[in-house]
């Protein structure tokens, strides 16, 4: 939680422009990869039923 | 409506083009962990909470065929009644951008006076950075705190209370506390 409040001070008192760009790279790469992992994992049988379980929707 | 804001998230277009279309037919609110994620909490997410005013079946399906005129789709059926079937029941329906795997919208109904509550009282939050609307700061606490509960809603928590620490109003997220104790914890 420590680590929790000294971000959110970092957040409350610096511009967005300061800190949105840190954020977006993680939530952009986080994006990519999982979108660039399930690409991959449903081009064989097996590896798409997992994707199916794992993202509980019909692919 | 105009949304000036640069350097966006994937996410964060992701879902602007998805509030586009819903803001045509009905009042929505964002909630939860997207609320924490656009004032700079540092983790991720695969979806998306929505909620949306009820609407009657004809006009959800004009919803529906809107999204998916811009390229979404609903990953739990492609047929709108059978959509709506699940609405009306309380249970939120999944859609995705076509050919993506996430980020996912996850779109429910309002079910119950708490969440009407959230969507008369929404709110723009300038902080965000985005021209969107999401439930109140309050709520968004009140719901993590005293309903979700895991560590990550208590530390997105903890979070939105230090950011807007000068700014919330201690006894609207008790009162919504208290709400949520009569009817979602009875």
């Amino acid at each position: 939680m420590e680590q929790i409040v000294r971000w959110a001070k970092f957040v409350r008192e610096n511009n967005i422009s300061v800190w949105k760009p840190q954020v977006n790279a993680l939530i952009d790469s986080q994006i990519i990869m999982a979108n660039r992992f399930y690409s991959n994992l449903v081009k064989t049988k097996e590896g798409k039923l997992k994707a199916e379980k794992l993202l509980r929707r019909k692919l | 409506m105009d949304r000036k804001i640069h350097n966006k998230s994937l996410l964060e277009k992701f879902v602007e083009d998805f509030v586009n279309i819903v803001e045509k037919y009905c009042k929505y609110i964002i909630v939860s962990g997207f609320v924490a994620i656009t004032h700079g909490r540092t983790r991720g997410t695969e979806d998306v909470d929505m909620i949306i005013e009820k609407l009657e079946e004809f006009k959800f399906t004009q919803l529906h065929e809107d999204i998916i005129k811009n390229n979404f789709i609903c990953v739990q059926s492609d047929n709108p009644k059978e959509i709506y079937e699940y609405l009306k029941d309380n249970i939120s329906v999944r859609y995705v951008k076509k050919n993506t795997f996430v980020p996912e919208m996850e779109l429910k109904f309002a079910k119950d006076y708490l969440d009407e509550y959230q969507i008369k009282t929404r709110k723009m939050l300038p902080m965000s950075g985005l021209s969107i609307y999401f439930s109140s700061i309050e709520a968004n606490i009140a719901f993590k705190e005293e309903l979700l509960r895991s560590e990550k809603d208590l530390e997105d928590a903890k979070h939105l209370r230090e950011i807007y620490s000068d700014k919330i109003n201690k006894d609207e997220i008790e009162k919504i506390k208290g709400e949520i104790r009569r009817l979602r914890l009875k």
